[in-house]
């Protein structure tokens, strides 16, 4: 199969930003900190809450669950480590608030281990294996694992990849695009893990019916697309798997914009891409399901980029899900004198975080500490005027929205306009915010719109 | 000019080809006219003027404060269901007279009106701040992030409720959200607009009403490191009075039984943190707050 470097394929819209990925690019994924404390929260996807199965006091073993849920849109909560419930208590959550975790507190009779990444032979050698799995075994295994969509939404994949009669799917497309700027980990997963993101992807593909897969990667990439050409050259039977370039622009990674690009097919607004026939999966995800179903290992750790111009030591690191901002920051150089802004994410998309005890959770792919001279440069509040109607925020929406519009409404309490300019179709990229020469908010005022409505509708505990 | 010659010369000719159209469009007006007078008649819809009535006996501002969407639809309501007589505050007790006279109804004397009361005395000063909160300027958006300030129940101070407030009764002085007692009406607009549920309606019995201006459930050494004016429930207005009690961690009045006594005054002035204070209209400013504190950042 030959396979062009240069990516055609594109949706409309979208911005450039800087991409900035050279500071962890070339850096191996290396084991993260050894954790004095853990915080694993109780609510890591989309969906019910887990409701905790251990009690304060009771010894947990590695990979035993912790926290459980019986709704259909959810995923159980493991113990990554041997050790003690200290306690179950509230703790920042990165887009929840506060949120309750368990407070887990290592053994202290055993020599602590920095956690490491398995062996990648394991996945090489179960190659013939991968044919004795039946879907239902897939789908179990997965959901018993508590794996979530590790791009950053945290939608339970059981529940996309199980077939559903109603919502008969076809195409499964494998994102490995992170387009978002400074971020790494999925770069370094596709150069060091591709056996075990090919298995994974052969298991998604048998779970979920699909008949062809597009692995679709940003052409910034070009040593990643060499290296799962390879891979898959000398993997038996792949000729379902298409690796497809896409053109570099943010938001590629979205769920959406991908299948425009890929497939130039537009999913309903309001909708999600099975109506469509379509599934889009991460390729830590993948690789996430190659572990469950071959090693029987729940997700208890993932990779994750610690970068930003105000980190002495940026990097991708292994790290168990639960261990504080704080540690990984210090474990990775500490906050320098420079440093003013910690973001859970990238600095498109991620979530500033005020409290370093906040833990790291299934979801969260970077920590990106952002200089004050950065900061200063993007500061919105007291820089902000009058919009000019130029119109640059309508040509970057990938969803074809007026942020604008929306944003006025929003700011002048008029739900009823905002929902009229589709206030829920809004992913929250941030390219109108990005773009936007007079330096409004937009992002900020959507996010707070669908907030007030989330609240009209009682959803939202006040 | 000839042809208007011509044509008044030839009046009575066009008078004798045009009758049958004057007859024919009086005979179709008659027709409507009576079509119309029938219709007026037999589908009349009958409207109470006592709606009519009340609706001009109240004040007219359209504020939702009774949970209807304006005054005319409350008027309505109010014909068919006595029982929301008392439910515009912003008129009182004056407008409530007023609707059951035209109602010919008797009221007993209405309870105390009810007015907000914000559960915060901090101002920016009192508070502690981990990080600089660079996001818009709304509540509801400060609020979604876990840590726009420390104390995740006190006032943030951007003011979402003095924008839902229709009567410039609401201000943000120095951080915190201040009622002006005299221009509130008690629509209770303000109560659903504080992403915090800081602000509740009491029944102001007395000019001044003694507060617990405090919401913050966390243990007192925690709310200490925070904030300089948080209650760190240490049980002394228990003590005093016994309409003080502890709840999470929180003093809470009474405010439907409250009168002032010495023991509440004593309550007051013992209060470590000088989170028991008056509002009203015409309260004396609150003790300042000691001094904060060293907090743990």
């Amino acid at each position: 199969m030959k396979t062009m470097l240069i990516g055609k394929l594109t949706f409309p819209g979208g911005t450039h930003p800087p991409q900035r990925k050279d500071l962890t690019a070339d850096s191996p994924i290396q084991p993260g900190p050894v954790v004095k404390k853990l915080a694993v929260m109780l609510s890591q996807h989309t969906g019910a809450p887990c409701r905790p199965t251990v009690k304060p006091g009771s010894i947990v073993q590695p990979g035993q669950l912790i926290g459980d849920s019986d709704a259909f849109i959810s995923a159980p909560v493991h113990s990554p480590i041997d050790g003690r419930v200290k306690e179950v208590a509230l703790q920042s959550h990165p887009v929840l608030g506060r949120s309750p975790a368990v407070i887990i507190e290592p053994n202290p009779n055993i020599p602590p281990k920095r956690p490491r990444p398995k062996s990648q032979d394991l996945f090489r050698d179960a190659a013939e294996l991968l044919d004795k799995y039946s879907p239902e075994q897939i789908c179990l295994a997965v959901r018993k694992a508590g794996i979530v969509g590790m791009g950053g939404a945290g939608f339970p994949t059981r529940v996309k990849i199980e077939p559903n009669p109603r919502l008969p799917k076809h195409t499964m497309i494998v994102n490995g695009c992170e387009c978002e700027p400074y971020i790494t980990c999925d770069y370094r997963i596709m150069l060091e893990w591709t056996e075990q993101i090919i298995a994974g992807i052969i298991l998604a593909k048998k779970a979920s019916g699909c008949e062809r897969v597009f692995v679709a990667i940003e052409d910034n990439k070009p040593q990643a697309i060499e290296a799962v050409r390879v891979a898959l050259k000398n993997w038996p039977d792949t000729g379902y798997i298409h690796l497809v370039p896409v053109k570099t622009k943010y938001p590629q990674g979205s769920e959406r914009q991908l299948i425009k690009a890929v497939l130039n097919r537009n999913v309903p607004t309001g909708g999600i891409p099975p109506m469509i026939g379509v599934i889009v999966l991460n390729v830590a995800t993948c690789a996430a399901i190659a572990e469950a179903v071959i090693l029987s290992l729940p997700l208890t750790h993932r990779v994750l980029t610690v970068t930003g111009e105000a980190v002495a030591e940026p990097g991708n690191y292994y790290v168990t899900i639960g261990t504080p901002v704080g540690e990984l920051i210090e474990f990775c150089g500490g906050v320098t004198q420079k440093s003013a802004k910690v973001v859970l994410g990238g600095p498109m998309m991620g979530i500033a975080v005020a409290d370093l005890e906040t833990p790291i959770t299934k979801t969260t792919g970077a920590v990106t500490v952002l200089t004050k001279h950065q900061i200063g440069k993007a500061k919105f509040r007291g820089r902000q005027t009058p919009c000019i109607r130029c119109g640059r925020c309508l040509q970057a929406c990938p969803e074809h929205l007026n942020p604008t519009k929306i944003a006025h409404a929003v700011k002048n309490n008029r739900l009823d306009i905002a929902q009229d300019y589709f206030l829920s179709a809004c992913n929250e990229c941030g390219c109108c915010s990005y773009v936007c020469p007079a330096k409004i908010e937009l992002t900020g005022y959507i996010k707070t719109g669908k907030i007030f409505l989330a609240r009209q509708k009682k959803k939202m505990p006040e | 000019m000839m042809a208007s010659y011509i044509i008044i010369a030839d009046i009575t000719t066009l008078w004798h080809s045009a009758w049958p159209a004057a007859v024919t469009m009086l005979a179709l007006a008659s027709a409507f006219a009576l079509a119309l007078l029938i219709a007026s008649e037999k589908l009349r819809v009958t409207v109470d003027p006592k709606i009519d009535q009340i609706h001009k006996a109240l004040p007219n501002l359209d504020c939702g404060a009774c949970g209807f969407p304006g005054c005319s639809q409350y008027a309505k309501a109010v014909l068919n269901d006595t029982n929301l007589l008392g439910k515009c505050s912003p008129g009182g007790p004056k407008t409530a007279q007023a609707i059951a006279q035209i109602l010919s109804l008797q009221i007993s004397e209405s309870g105390p009106v009810r007015r907000p009361i914000v559960h915060c005395r901090a101002h920016t000063d009192d508070k502690t701040y981990y990080c600089e909160y660079q996001g818009i300027e709304s509540c509801t958006a400060a609020n979604a992030l876990p840590n726009a300030q420390a104390c995740k129940f006190g006032c943030l101070g951007y003011g979402d409720c003095v924008l839902a407030c229709k009567f410039d009764a609401l201000h943000i002085i120095d951080g915190l959200a201040i009622v002006d007692y005299s221009k509130c009406t008690g629509c209770a607009t303000c109560v659903k607009a504080c992403p915090r549920n800081l602000i509740e309606m009491v029944p102001f019995a007395h000019e001044n009403m003694l507060t617990v201006a405090c919401s913050n459930k966390e243990i007192g050494k925690v709310t200490r490191q925070m904030c300089a004016v948080g209650c760190i429930a240490c049980k002394l207005c228990t003590k005093q009075s016994d309409l003080f009690a502890i709840e999470d961690n929180l003093a809470r009045l009474d405010y439907v039984n409250y009168t002032p006594s010495e023991q509440t005054e004593t309550a007051m002035q013992k209060c470590p943190t000088g989170v028991i204070l008056h509002r009203g209209p015409s309260a004396p400013v609150p003790r300042p707050a000691k001094k904060p504190e060293p907090a743990k950042a």
